[in-house]
């Protein structure tokens, strides 16, 4: 038991998420695009002066893991002796920030009572950032070619804003309006946050602020250790595919993990994993160790906000130069591995822990974009959505039903109208895909299904590498369907995809498909009520509820036929 | 005569004010959940209010939001375009857990097989793609009919821009199936994005037909006891509607309840001279912050309830789990937590000895001395410490600490939590608390008023005349309120006040007829415009209000002034030599009503003694000890009666605690006003 009471500690943890709160509405109250107010395409945090985590908001879990990295080699590249009152720092280097170079880190250090004392980070998406192609990348050979690197430019030198450095943003920038209008709400959340730690120093006191920090960290930690005593010890292995790298679109990249559990370690080992790639997959170590960390979460400590304590038990390998490790100067764009890998610890450790981890999920988050330029106006316009998934179906019940992956909880859809209202298309169709959930005990979530219609040429890019392989079942469950991008449907030029940029004419068409979440359990052991259920709200059609539930339902009087479904369940 | 019930989960509350001597009588009576009007009744007998005599009855119900938060409302078909069955079931498809992957959404209020499509399909301007195709829609509306629904709601895709289809898809109900109770979602939201718009036109819908059952029936109890006054309902947004209004958009009375509370802080602030008030309202389980700047409630044009988003005008009233019935438990890293799960009414706190295990926030205080076990609401409930202490003893041992510091950590930990709640309505929306004054009620918001002032540097806090009454007094200074608006986007600094003023003159028309037939004449009709503005390629907005409704270019400056300094003053930062750009008008009609006057309180002697009901030894966990507390009857105080702390002042429903150095001074209208004690640093 430390010196300071743990009430005290309690109060001052309290204010800390408050603040982390504040910044996330500042942030998206007043922000430029929809990549950031409608979709939450950002993760932030507020750190200690050794960079460790003490409170984020919800916005996408695998920023926020990353932005650790992110932070720690910005500061140890710039000096923690170099950092002064009023300085913001932008890193978009992504062996640091461990994510590509248009989620730029805004990081501002945190000073009270003359001494430093933490920091903020932010990370968002910008729109475009001195990239090769306008929207996204997917066929980089090296990082050159991803963005404007920055390693912790100071772009406000002690409160002053550096305006060389705001014209050097401005002039790499497609969109050079949107992007500063984007960046000064990030400044200024981060500002946000700053002000609210300085505050909470100062009432509290260096003295009592570093001891509480410490005791969060310890509580933090005792949560996982709680937790991880109840799994049981043992090594597991899984591997799963990734579609391709973008250059290569014939072989498919393995991603291998063994995952051990000791009575006091959680130990992630990537080795064996695909080699470097030549495309945009490899993922930045930070990246590696921030998704792996999302699983670890995930697994001990889902219902309590993180911190850095929580980490402590676990321990990431991954051998530089190998895809789940990136070495400069890989490409690293697409970082698309990123969503998987949590899926494939869970896969690790659904043979030890069958009562305790989900099937798979959708496995990717389906991301879609459209890039061009307005017909009214000429200007450029960059719109984006990602689309949720089906979870995976687990012994306590359904995988949920259209929820983004897990690796972006806070993250929103496009709305149909805000899409239709920004850019030249239209959407078609918005629905679940039926049938789309693995069968089972305990049934896998639906995707869904979004179409667009261009109005003007522009340019289509689909983010997606999760679609050759099916997102898995468990314990007799079924797999589910994966998810697919069909461009120009129903014509001769029809392509069931992933991830292409095409450029599209006027009238054409491109279906978005995202995956179902696995099965898990025997589904004809689950409650023939239930099935009828299912049918009847549409997740599940009358030829599914047969062939794969051996239930057999009546359409007209949405009855099941007891009879007909012993005999086939017999 | 002026009569206000608040129905709450617990109790009913009854106010009666006679108009003429300024005088209020309160009480309560419990909530029949069964048959609410009951309560309602009830309470008009035990107070003794005379239907005849009853001028203005003013009415607040938690009924909407409980049908919400147990899934007991109507069973509603949604309709939309074709294509898009999916878009409320879908919803915004994200989650607040970050870490859950079996993470399971709150049911839906609609199931996906009551989900229809009718051909029809508009673009962004409102230009028809499909026209509406009337048979299939008569189709569906026969299916909705077979499948034994209550209620519908419609949301077409860009209907906020163009509603004609939406209304004709109302005709073919009123055809096919006039039995139907229909939402159209552009009537309660003109605002983009289909989800929240349909989340809005569903809820309305799903809480209508027992809105309605509702309230015809009290009417009509009421009528047939002599009543001829006027009947209004507390809205959302502030101010009332009447009972007409009410039967058609319920959505509006979400949050009818807690806002009385609001609106009678806002009357108070006026009446004491304190135009900036914090309110919050610590009910059983849970506690209701808001914020009134000059004198008027800050309002969202969205707020989400349960996960539910609802997009019309709503004060902005942020609500956690933390309440009397709150309970307290250790987590596994071996830290005290308090909430947000609450003991509720039934089995209540420990101490109420109806078979409650938890400690909660009433146990803890009833163990640290804030409480008085033998003067329980006046008396009228036994409490057994015992009981509490045993519980407590419990919960102390799996902290390794003595029973009293676990207390007075609850209480610390509750007031913390309670702080952070005022932070985010106030220092999250740019307001700082220093330029506040706490206004604190409910059955125990007395209880921590001066902690939290303190904790975030308020300077005073008052405690209103019967606190525990406070929202349903709030409820008789209502005026009424209707809300319009229009979405018409123009660059502010080349504004052309033509168009501008056109608008406002057609919302104004709107205005002054609904006001006309609520029964208003011209002189007691107010008009308050204002617009929602932002910068060049920002999608949120702040809404500033206008100096009129007939604008020239000269009021330019002035506004694009206001703006630059309500975004510096809500985000801490402005663009000074960014374009403005003018999103939505908005005007709110407002059909004053008289204002009832409070009565003084008669003044006090300053002799204190006479009211002094002995003393009490309080817990205090940064001393580690027991301190004496004087305790005072606050009925026996008189206005300009002078208090220093500690001490406590117990009335029948609250106990207001003030602590070593803060000053209590009672108000000309009963108010109790702590000049908060801070340390100088």
């Amino acid at each position: 038991m430390s010196k300071l009471d743990s009430i005290t500690v309690q109060v001052i943890h309290n204010y800390l998420l408050s603040a982390a709160r504040e910044m996330e509405r500042n942030l998206m109250r007043t922000s430029y695009s929809t990549v950031i107010y409608e979709i939450r395409d950002f993760g932030l945090g507020i750190y200690d002066d050794q960079c460790r985590l003490l409170a984020e908001a919800p916005g996408l879990a695998v920023f926020t893991r990353g932005n650790d990295y992110g932070l720690q080699k910005t500061v140890e590249f710039i000096g923690k002796e170099n950092m002064e009152p009023g300085d913001l720092l932008l890193t978009s280097y992504p062996y640091w920030s461990s994510a590509h170079p248009l989620d730029v880190l805004a990081i501002s250090p945190i000073f009270a009572l003359d001494e430093l004392v933490g920091y903020t980070a932010i990370k968002q998406h910008w729109l475009d950032l001195g990239q090769k192609d306008a929207g996204y990348i997917l066929d980089s050979v090296d990082v050159f070619q991803e963005g404007l690197l920055m390693p912790g430019v100071k772009i406000y030198k002690a409160g002053q804003l550096d305006q060389e450095i705001v014209n050097l943003l401005r002039f790499n920038s497609r969109m050079p309006d949107r992007i500063i209008g984007d960046m000064n709400a990030q400044i200024s959340a981060c500002r946000t946050g700053e002000r609210r730690v300085s505050e909470l120093v100062t009432r509290f006191g260096l003295d009592t602020y570093h001891e509480a920090i410490e005791a969060i960290f310890d509580h933090g930690e005792r949560l996982a250790r709680a937790r991880l005593s109840e799994l049981p010890n043992g090594t597991w292995e899984a591997e799963d595919w990734a579609d391709d790298d973008g250059i290569d679109r014939d072989t498919m990249l393995k991603l291998k993990v063994k995952v051990t559990i000791t009575d006091d370690e959680f130990i992630v080992d990537w080795s064996g994993s695909n080699p470097a790639t030549m495309g945009p997959m490899n993922l930045p170590i930070g990246l590696t160790e921030g998704v792996t960390g999302l699983a670890f979460k995930g697994i001990t400590t889902p219902d309590t906000p993180a911190n850095f304590g929580n980490y402590r038990p676990l321990k990431v390998i991954a051998p530089p130069g190998e895809m789940m490790h990136a070495i400069p100067p890989a490409p690293t764009f697409t970082v698309w591995a990123a969503l998987l890998a949590p899926e494939v610890i869970l896969k690790a450790l659904s043979q030890g822990l069958s009562d305790r981890v989900p099937a798979c999920s959708g496995g990717d988050v389906f991301d879609i974009m459209g890039v061009g330029l307005l017909p009214d106006t000429g200007l450029p316009w960059v719109e984006a959505t990602n689309e949720a998934v089906g979870f995976g179906a687990h012994a306590g019940g359904d995988g949920e039903d259209a929820i983004m992956h897990l690796s972006e909880p806070g993250c929103r859809n496009n709305p149909v109208e805000v899409l239709e209202s920004k850019a030249p298309w239209t959407i078609d169709t918005y629905r679940i895909r039926p049938d789309s959930g693995g069968p089972g005990l305990h049934r896998g979530g639906v995707g869904v299904m979004r179409s667009y219609r261009f109005l003007h040429p522009s340019g289509f890019l689909s983010l997606v590498k999760k679609t050759k392989s099916a997102p898995w079942g468990m314990i007799g469950g079924g797999d589910a369907a994966p998810g697919k991008v069909i461009v120009w449907p129903g014509t001769e030029k029809e392509e069931i995809t992933g991830a292409v940029n095409y450029p599209m004419a006027v009238g054409e068409v491109v279906e978005n498909y995202s995956g179902g979440g696995g099965g898990w359990g025997d589904p004809f052991q689950r409650d023939p009520q239930r099935v009828l259920d299912d049918v009847r709200d549409g997740y599940v059609t009358v030829q599914s509820a047969r062939e794969h539930y051996g239930v057999v339902i009546d359409p007209q009087n949405w009855a099941v036929d007891e009879g007909a479904t012993a005999a086939l369940r017999t | 005569m002026r009569v206000s019930v608040d129905v709450g989960g617990t109790f009913t509350d009854v106010i009666v004010l006679d108009e003429s001597s300024g005088q209020i009588q309160l009480d309560k009576v419990a909530t029949t959940p069964a048959n609410p009007a009951q309560g309602v009744l009830d309470g008009f007998q035990k107070v003794g209010a005379q239907t005849e005599a009853i001028e203005y009855f003013v009415h607040g119900t938690t009924l909407g939001i409980n049908a919400m938060l147990t899934r007991t409302g109507a069973k509603v078909a949604f309709v939309t375009t074709k294509g898009f069955r999916d878009i409320y079931i879908l919803g915004r498809t994200d989650r607040e857990p970050m870490y859950d992957f079996k993470y399971k959404k709150p049911k839906s209020l609609v199931p996906r097989y009551l989900c229809y499509e009718v051909e029809e399909r508009l673009n962004y301007k409102g230009q028809v793609l499909s026209p509406f195709n009337r048979e299939q829609a008569a189709e569906v509306a026969r299916a909705i009919q077979a499948e034994g629904v209550e209620s519908v709601a419609v949301c077409f895709l860009h209907s906020y821009v163009n509603p004609d289809h939406e209304l004709a898809m109302a005709e073919v109900f009123a055809e096919v199936a006039p039995e139907l109770s229909v939402t159209l979602s552009h009537q309660l939201s003109r605002v983009y994005r289909e989800y929240e718009r349909s989340s809005t036109t569903v809820i309305d819908a799903y809480i209508k037909p027992i809105t309605r059952t509702y309230l015809t029936r009290l009417n009509d109890e009421l009528v047939a006891g002599g009543f001829g006054g006027n009947f209004l309902m507390t809205r959302s947004g502030g101010g009332a509607m009447t009972l007409e209004t009410a039967k058609e958009e319920p959505a509006h009375l979400v949050l009818s309840g807690p806002a009385g509370g609001v609106i009678g802080g806002a009357y108070l602030g006026n009446l004491i001279n304190e135009p900036n008030l914090i309110t919050i309202d610590m009910g059983g389980t849970s506690l209701d912050v808001s914020l009134i700047a000059e004198n008027t409630p800050t309002i969202e044009n969205e707020q989400v309830f349960q996960l539910l988003p609802i997009s019309i005008p709503t004060i902005d009233i942020h609500t956690i789990g933390a309440g009397g019935g709150s309970i307290a438990w250790v987590d596994e890293g071996g830290h005290l937590q308090v909430g947000p799960k609450s003991a509720g009414a039934d089995p209540g706190p420990v101490c109420y000895s109806k078979g409650g295990q938890d400690i909660t926030f009433t146990d803890a205080a009833l163990l640290v001395g804030y409480l008085d076990a033998e003067n329980f609401l006046g008396g009228e409930i036994d409490i057994s410490t015992a009981l509490a202490e045993e519980a407590g003893q419990k919960l102390a041992e799996r902290l390794g600490m003595s029973v009293l510091d676990m207390a007075a950590g609850v209480i610390s930990i509750s007031e913390a939590k309670m702080a952070g709640a005022v932070r985010v309505i106030s220092v999250e929306r740019g307001y700082h608390p220093k330029d506040f004054a706490l206004c604190a009620f409910g059955g125990g918001g007395a209880f921590v008023a001066a902690n939290i002032s303190r904790e975030l540097g308020i300077p005073r806090a008052i405690i209103p005349p019967g606190p525990g009454n406070f929202s349903a007094l709030g409820m008789l200074m209502v005026d009424v309120v209707h809300d319009y608006a229009r979405t018409h986007i123009t660059d502010l600094a080349e504004l052309d006040p033509v168009p501008v003023n056109a608008v406002f003159g057609e919302l104004a028309d709107g205005g002054r007829s609904a006001l006309k037939s609520d029964g208003f004449d011209a002189d007691s009709q107010q008009f308050l415009p204002s617009a929602e503005m932002r910068y060049r390629g920002q999608e949120h907005t702040v809404n500033i209000p206008l100096p009129s409704m007939s604008l020239s270019t000269d009021d330019i400056p002035e506004i694009t002034r206001r703006f630059h300094e309500a975004h510096e003053q809500q985000y801490g930062h402005s663009m000074l030599g960014d374009p403005i750009e003018i999103v939505t008008l908005r005007l709110r009609a407002v059909g004053i009503l008289p204002r009832p006057d409070l009565a003084k309180v008669a003044a006090g002697t300053g002799n204190i003694d006479a009211a002094r009901k002995g003393s009490r030894q309080v817990y205090l966990r940064e001393l580690g000890q027991h301190q004496e507390y004087q305790v005072y009857d606050r009925m026996k105080l008189g206005a300009g009666d002078s208090i220093d702390g500690p001490a406590i002042i117990e009335e029948p429903s609250s106990t207001t605690m003030i602590h070593r150095g803060d000053v209590l001074t009672v108000g000309e209208y009963g108010e109790l006003s702590i000049d908060i004690f801070t340390e100088v640093s």
